[in-house]
């Protein structure tokens, strides 16, 4: 253990703990703004530098060791001075204030430039902004840039690479012309992105946003002669009340309902519906190639960020990926073909929205192969946006139950927002459905947690399904290595996020491993409270069956809820 | 990863080509096991590999501190004028590329230019059209 003192507080901490992590134990926030707990240190920002008794520079802290003996002053006269100025630098290369574009920013409630400025005590700006009058980045579906927002702290870039394993991003040129980019500026749309938005998350300004479908939502929701239809992830139930001030991980199903209602939405609808089909089809196509000795282990189909992701990456795996669309795409066909014949409701009428944790979804519902089914994807802070737009109080409304028929699901697809969710949904029933029996133990916790690789075993009559689940495309990458290299399994889940959708590209800011933790503890909550914990069990999922689609698998199943992929390459 | 003969490999590509191509950034990427997106921004960082297609004759002039108070901004009108283009484009013909750069090395020599490999001290207006009219 080494000795320190930092601001008069003598603390022992172990070797290897740079200043800015014992200043934390020593309960003292040091500002910063390129460090990010999880990713690699870059040390460019400088604004968590501090005084180190002995040493003429000033140093920063992420990225410097304590040695024993140490004696630190983090907010001395000449830190706090430096530190200003800093931040004024920092500041003037960064297009705020004179457009009183502040207002405006996807960021303007969770900046953090504006949390820095409060926390080291801006009082004036002696600099005027320069807007450096780059084009904004639109090549996208999904996530759309703003560089004139960008600071370089490199976080996206760092996310990209280090977390999800990809990096798409770079930074180019040097001193006051630097600028993160691209592979030849080509754009995020034209690059192997996934879409996943954990940049979005990395980022701590407004540079990185999705691509807004709201305000195309909004048209629909006020033209009379639109059926419009809403339906919602499971995991945005757990999440969407954080934008209005609640604890993370706070439970608000009825009230979102309710507050849908309230936005004008013809019709309620939970994706959650159409996960426990997904899980009918899925479960069905695994049975199949298992006893029909088709092309195994079996790859889950739900996440549009790891699809886009094999399709760059590992095409030679596309045969292995389920043919099943996603609950969002598979919810899409079934209400413009099965509820729209029902209801009597032309097909040009009815508008499909979606409301996703998730960017990716806005690209998945734009791929040609499936175009149609879904019209508008809205992510989670969109949705909170809306809401906030309409002076919904949302937090405090009666809670609402979602409508029928397409609003009834069971726990096995709540679970579909947390990693290992749709892996144990997929056992649960695959397990009845070949035994005949009924399963005793329904959780199956080897599968659940922030564990970035799990695996399990599971007897199914006489045989041994050996499944595994990696969530976070770092992650993800490391698996399919493993597959590579002759690993054997049935079964894999794949989640482009870590900790599966609870902590997608489009869910509140921030999201951070603590916070994701409370969401998933809230999913499987929810999961423990529902009386049907097994999708073939949903009532709804049997109508649908006997009245339209026939059975699992049958063509009419194949035509609406199946689809096929594209080997992109990079 | 051995990384020690990167830059050697980009020069090699950079002396075949006159610039580093697209497919040859998704060669190197996929020989080192990194994105394509770093390869590039490699290149980037240094000013004097490019991306792009350039002149033959590649002609720098300095404009740091002891140049620009030599007029140096009259010498890069000149051959703006001359040659028809701005900072950072090739004429059309791909003869010459035009560039203002950083320090030189001869600051008690300025005005300087540089055509491909080759230093021009004291360069007044004519000598710059004079260098110009020898290369065409």
């Amino acid at each position: 253990m080494l000795k320190v003192n930092i601001d008069g507080q003598n603390l022992e901490v172990a070797e290897g703990t740079t200043i800015l992590e014992a200043a934390k134990k020593a309960h003292i926030k040091i500002p910063t703004l390129c460090y990010e707990e999880g990713l690699s240190i870059y040390g460019g920002c400088r604004l968590c530098v501090v005084e180190v008794e002995g040493e003429n520079l000033l140093q920063p802290a992420c990225a410097t060791e304590i040695r024993d003996g140490m004696i630190v002053r983090t907010h001395s006269p000449k830190v706090r001075e430096v530190r200003k100025t800093l931040f004024e630098l920092i500041i003037a290369s960064h297009d705020i204030s004179c457009e009183l574009n502040c207002l405006t920013c996807s960021r303007n409630g969770s900046c953090e430039l504006r949390k820095v400025a409060e926390d080291i005590g801006i009082t004036e700006i002696r600099l005027s902004p320069i807007n450096k009058g780059y084009g904004e980045d639109k090549s996208s579906y999904a996530i759309m840039r703003e560089p004139n927002k960008c600071i370089t702290c490199g976080r996206c870039i760092r996310k990209c690479e280090e977390v999800q394993g990809i990096g798409i991003f770079t930074m180019a040129n040097r001193g006051p012309a630097t600028i993160v980019t691209t592979f030849g500026d080509k754009g995020m749309g034209n690059v192997e992105c996934t879409n996943c938005g954990q940049c979005i998350h990395a980022c701590p300004t407004g540079a990185l946003h999705e691509v807004y479908h709201y305000e195309s939502v909004w048209d629909v929701l006020h033209d009379e002669s639109k059926h419009v239809v809403v339906q919602t992830a499971p995991a945005v139930r757990v999440a969407i009340s954080e934008a209005f001030g609640d604890e993370p991980g706070t439970i608000a199903t009825g009230q979102m309902v309710a507050a849908l209602r309230r936005l004008g939405f013809d019709k309620v609808f939970d994706t959650n519906f159409s996960a426990d089909l997904t899980i009918m089809e899925e479960g069905t196509e695994l049975i199949q190639r298992i006893k029909e000795g088709g092309t195994l282990p079996l790859f889950t189909s739900c996440s549009p960020g790891w699809i886009k992701f094999i399709e760059h990456f590992y095409p030679e795996f596309l045969p292995h990926l389920s043919s099943c669309k996603s609950p969002q795409q598979m919810f899409g066909a079934i209400a413009k073909s099965y509820y729209a014949e029902k209801n009597n409701i032309p097909r040009e009428d009815l508008v499909v929205v979606s409301v996703m944790p998730c960017t990716a979804k806005k690209f998945e519902a734009k791929r040609p192969e499936m175009d149609g089914d879904v019209d508008y994807v809205l992510t989670t802070r969109e949705l909170a946006g809306m809401i906030k737009a309409a002076g919904i109080d949302m937090v405090n409304l009666e809670e609402e139950e979602y409508d029928r028929i397409m609003g009834t699901s069971t726990g096995a697809a709540d679970i579909f927002g947390a990693t290992g969710g749709v892996m144990e949904a997929a056992l649960r029933t695959a397990y009845e459905l070949i035994t005949g029996k009924e399963l005793e133990k329904l959780d199956f916790y080897d599968v659940r947690g922030m564990t970035g690789i799990k695996e399990t075993e599971v007897e199914i009559d006489g045989l041994t399904v050996r499944a595994a689940v990696a969530h976070g495309l770092g992650n993800v990458r490391k698996l399919m290595e493993m597959i590579k290299a002759g690993k054997e399994y049935h079964f894999v889940e794949l989640m482009a996020c870590p900790g599966g959708c609870i902590g997608g590209g489009g869910q509140p800011i921030p999201t951070t491993d603590e916070i994701r933790q409370k969401r998933i503890d809230s999913i499987y909550q929810i999961d423990k409270n529902k009386k049907l914990r097994k999708s073939h069990e949903n009532p709804y999922i049997k109508k649908l069956y006997d009245e339209y689609l026939g059975e699992p698998g049958s063509h009419r199943a194949h035509e609406l809820l199946h689809t096929h992929y594209t080997a992109r390459g990079v | 990863m051995n990384y020690a003969n990167f830059l050697e490999r980009m020069h090699n590509i950079q002396d075949t080509y006159g610039y580093i191509p697209e497919c040859e950034i998704d060669k190197v990427a996929r020989e080192f096991n990194i994105p394509r997106s770093k390869v590039y921004g490699t290149i980037r960082f240094y000013s004097m590999f490019y991306t792009e297609p350039t002149g033959k004759y590649i002609i720098r002039v300095c404009d740091s501190l002891s140049c620009h108070i030599n007029e140096s901004k009259e010498i890069v009108e000149v051959i703006k004028d001359y040659l028809g283009i701005d900072n950072g484009e090739t004429t059309e013909d791909r003869k010459f590329t035009l560039e203002i750069v950083e320090c030189l090395g001869h600051c008690g020599e300025g005005p300087v230019m540089m055509v491909n490999d080759h230093i021009y001290t004291h360069v007044s207006k004519t000598m710059a059209i004079e260098i110009l009219d020898k290369c065409v």
